[in-house]
């Protein structure tokens, strides 16, 4: 079965290789994507949308329905992790540990303990943790400018390279920091598992719902500029503002669904313990 | 003027003999915990060492602009400073966490 598998993808490959050789040349000034919609993109996109920088322009204003459709893509795979990995039984376990912080002893119990809700007590992973004050103490500090730096690289996507998709992973990425330092309960306490399923979910909303909205303000589906009307702005204008939203929707979806993937591989789909 | 530039050179000679220093110690030490000293220490003190004198050489030409240029360059340093040492303590960690003995002279393996 492997050499089969093995020889379908040499024989792919190959062909692709092959097929290659038809592209036109790297840069080509007359190749089809050159003479096609690229040269009024480049000509056309500062004044038509009031957005600097061109990327950002096709990306969620031009080719808006792709972008809109990657999103969906990410929150397809945050789904798809969620349906494959969370298990909702209980894990087969010795025990449960729990740390008396200002003697450092840990005590261990078979049944599981009730904990007494107090700083002087904290349950531990069933895998020997440390005391990583060091850790802790700098990530604490670090992360709010990490979360700060993400929404600016999201808010000025128009201005600057960034956007919703990379201002997205940062902002997972903190959370993703926050259960590292800490542990997942405390990051999941934090941000439940029900608001993560609410945000992805409410980031595609926000992306479907502008374009909606556009409908119904009587243009095409995403055609910003109709955004104008119930804007205090004009229609160049209303299309960076409308851009702007559908970033932030991307952002979120994007947050959501990285902290849902890792929570979900980190702890094998329980959600108590992991890493 | 000539001041600045002395400084300017004084820091970025500094800078680069931490660095030296940080990338002879990675090659010649003899295991994994005495190379991740010139990473967490040489390379975080090289690159303040740097990036401040690159600081202070964007002040040459002082105005708004270039004071901001350079406020930014600083946080970058203080950033560094904050994480990369943290950085190296949690990956010292995980080393004694999974078991590997630190080395020494009469145990060679």
């Amino acid at each position: 079965m492997k050499r089969i598998g093995l020889i379908v993808v040499i024989l792919c490959g190959a062909v692709l290789l092959y097929a290659t050789r038809d592209f036109p040349a790297w840069g080509d000034p007359a190749s089809p994507a050159s003479t096609h919609v690229s040269p009024h993109y480049i000509e056309h996109a500062l004044q038509e949308t009031e957005v600097p920088n061109l990327v950002t322009a096709v990306l969620a204003d031009y080719r808006s329905y792709d972008t809109m459709f990657e999103t969906l893509v990410i929150f397809g795979a945050g789904v798809a992790c969620f349906l494959l990995l969370r298990s909702f039984g209980a894990r087969r376990r010795e025990g449960w540990y729990v740390r008396h912080i200002p003697t450092g002893v840990v005590i261990h119990f078979r049944k599981r303990p009730r904990i007494p809700h107090s700083r002087f007590f904290e349950r531990l992973d069933t895998e020997w943790v440390p005391h990583d004050l060091i850790i802790m103490t700098i990530c604490r500090i670090l992360l709010p400018f990490i979360q700060l730096f993400s929404l600016y690289v999201v808010a000025h996507g128009d201005f600057s390279p960034g956007g919703g998709f990379q201002g997205g992973v940062m902002f997972g990425a903190s959370l993703v920091l926050m259960a590292i330092s800490f542990d997942l309960r405390t990051a999941l306490s934090r941000v439940g598992e029900r608001i993560l399923a609410l945000l992805a979910f409410l980031g595609v909303v926000l992306y479907g719902g502008i374009g909606v909205l556009c409908m119904l303000l009587g243009g095409e589906f995403l055609d910003y500029s109709e955004l104008a009307k119930i804007l205090p702005v004009h229609a160049e204008e209303a299309r960076a503002l409308g851009m702007i939203g559908v970033e932030v929707g991307v952002g979120i979806a994007v947050t959501a669904v990285m902290a849902v993937i890792y929570v979900n591989i980190a702890s094998a789909g329980r959600h108590d313990e992991g890493l | 003027m000539i001041i600045l530039n002395a400084l300017v050179i004084l820091f970025l000679g500094t800078g680069l003999v931490f660095f030296l220093g940080g990338a002879v110690g990675i090659i010649r030490m003899p295991d994994f915990y005495s190379r991740l000293h010139p990473v967490g220490k040489l390379d975080t003190l090289g690159i303040m060492a740097m990036v401040t004198g690159l600081a202070l050489y964007n002040l040459g030409h002082f105005s708004w602009e270039t004071l901001l240029v350079s406020l930014k360059m600083m946080l970058i340093v203080f950033f560094v400073f904050l994480s990369s040492p943290t950085a190296t303590h949690s990956i010292v960690d995980a080393g004694i966490r999974a078991g590997l003995n630190p080395w020494s002279k009469s145990r060679k393996d």
